[in-house]
């Protein structure tokens, strides 16, 4: 009996030259970079400056000097993911196909949004420095724009996918563009505005512990006066608290969308 | 004519999550002493700030310092991704529970999620003694980052195949290394190289930070130039920075829907 075995259809174009290429940019990457085994077991030696005081934490300095920093942090994460989420909510409606029908406004909403997008949240927090000053306030304008790109990008996407039988019925009885938006894509959507604002809460909180480094307020610019000081000792311990801060957060956010969703 | 009301329940809830956010945002906004009018302030000195940056400084030696840093972030950047998908492949097996058992996977996953919760920046700075100021520092720590959250999605990723195939291949008399190598390899490939994508797209963001601390790529020559108040080459930093991360970002994207949408084959 002859089987008739389906021929293995040609490697495609882009796997003929993607692989080698992927392959020879990585060693070139790895070229650049200055990987030096030899200065590299040089500075092996070094290890215990950072090894050593970063095993023996001082829990009384960091409980004493860091906790109020710490409070900060979370409070620009809260203050800033919500802002942020809610200017992204009208916004992800003008940059949706299936709201708005008018093609330059579409493309001029979706590009600034992908624009805010493209800045890292430190640059932004470098920036806001300059503009408003050293502090709080530069680092909760930055995670406004990072929350907001953020959710402008999930939610505008998720927009693109509603039904949109509920927009037609509701325009068919004589609702304006605005009303039919409001009483039929705004509801469809909502559970993923919630679930998304959760997990942008959890990045914020994140992203808010690295700000103080150029500046902008919270841990981490207690954990940069350290650091320039090699006293990796007090560093950890305020390393460990971040982290159980953190993961507390992400346990109640865990929580509260079960609760919701 | 008969409307159905809204259960109290839900009700109750609206009216409670509403007083949540409300409440939680004026707390922050008052340790944080932040006032309505510093925000309609704001954008009249963003604006400023954005003015003293045109014309952009784009002077032969201003180009030849900026560019190369970019290439350097995007090298960390490829060789961060690189090491991140290199470790966290055979990872990721032993974090699936549908491959390993029971002790060893969640074990695999806490570890996943220790290497996750340290932002690359904390990492970068504390490898910075031991590896020295520049690029290998800041490959080190996007990579070792990028090994707890390829590990993650990828053992995700893994948990989710079609258990078909593995079972084919175990009736027609196939050891549980086929199985792995001709069941489960070929299924999760696709999702798995566009999740390396995706994390490339991210850690090229992240390698352009990591020059704050003195880790390699572009993020000391912008930190520098806006403490020196020059603001047209800061400027040229931002630009340059924005148009590489647009750049890949829209290549990336075009492949990884190539890679998982496929190509159409005539039987």
């Amino acid at each position: 009996m002859m089987i008739n075995i389906p021929k293995k259809p040609k490697p495609s174009l882009l796997s003929v030259l993607g692989y080698p290429f992927a392959f020879l940019f990585s060693i070139y990457s790895f070229f650049q970079i200055g990987f030096n085994l030899e200065d590299f077991r040089r500075n092996l030696q070094n290890r215990r400056l950072v090894t050593d005081p970063l095993f023996d934490p001082k829990w009384e300095w960091a409980v004493e000097n860091a906790t109020a920093a710490l409070i900060e942090t979370i409070q620009i994460a809260i203050l800033a993911s919500i802002l942020g989420c809610f200017i992204a909510l009208p916004l992800s409606f003008y940059a949706s196909r299936a709201t708005n029908q008018t093609t330059i406004t579409y493309y001029i909403y979706k590009s600034f949004l992908n624009f805010i997008r493209t800045i890292p949240d430190l640059f932004w927090a470098m920036l806001f420095t300059v503009a408003v000053g050293l502090g709080p306030f530069a680092g909760v304008l930055a995670l406004i724009m990072f929350s907001m790109a953020i959710m402008g990008k999930l939610l505008s996407e998720t927009i693109d996918s509603i039904d949109l039988g509920p927009l037609e019925a509701a325009k068919s009885s004589g609702a304006k563009h605005n009303q039919a938006v409001f009483s039929s894509a705004l509801p469809q959507i909502l559970p993923n505005f919630t679930a998304y604002f959760l997990y942008i809460f959890e990045l914020c909180i994140r992203a808010s512990v690295i700000l103080g480094l150029v500046g902008a307020g919270g841990v981490g610019r207690i954990i940069e006066t350290q650091r320039i000081f090699l006293r990796f000792d007090r560093i950890s311990p305020i390393i460990v608290l971040i982290l159980f801060a953190v993961i507390a957060i992400e346990q109640f956010s865990v929580w509260l969308r079960r609760k919701i969703l | 004519m008969n409307i159905p009301k809204q259960p109290i329940s839900q009700k109750v809830l609206k009216y409670l999550l509403t007083i949540l956010i409300v409440a939680a945002s004026i707390w922050s906004a008052s340790g944080l002493e932040v006032t309505p009018e510093r925000f309609f302030e704001a954008p009249s000195k963003i604006w400023i700030l954005i003015t003293a940056m045109f014309p952009l400084d784009l002077s032969s030696e201003a180009i030849e310092r900026i560019v190369p840093k970019v290439g350097e972030s995007l090298f960390i950047a490829w060789a961060g991704t690189v090491i991140g998908a290199l470790f966290s492949f055979p990872i990721s097996f032993l974090a699936a529970n549908n491959v390993t058992f029971n002790v060893l996977n969640r074990f695999t996953k806490q570890i996943l999620n220790i290497i996750r919760a340290f932002p690359e920046l904390i990492l970068a700075f504390v490898f910075l003694p031991i590896t020295g100021l520049g690029p290998l520092t800041g490959t080190l720590a996007v990579g070792i980052h990028s090994i707890g959250t390829l590990g993650k999605l990828s053992s995700e990723v893994i948990e989710g195949i079609d258990e078909g195939p593995l079972e084919a291949i175990k009736a027609s008399g196939g050891s549980k290394i086929s199985e792995l190598l001709f069941g489960v390899i070929p299924q999760v490939m696709p999702t798995v190289v566009s999740y390396w994508l995706y994390r490339f797209e991210i850690n090229l963001r992240a390698s352009a930070v990591l020059g704050v601390v003195g880790a390699g790529g572009v993020g000391a020559e912008l930190i520098n130039q806006l403490r020196f108040r020059d603001f047209p080459r800061a400027g040229t930093v931002l630009v340059v920075t924005i148009a590489m991360v647009l750049i890949v970002d829209t290549i990336s994207a075009a492949i990884r829907k190539r890679i998982i949408k496929g190509r159409d084959i005539k039987v």
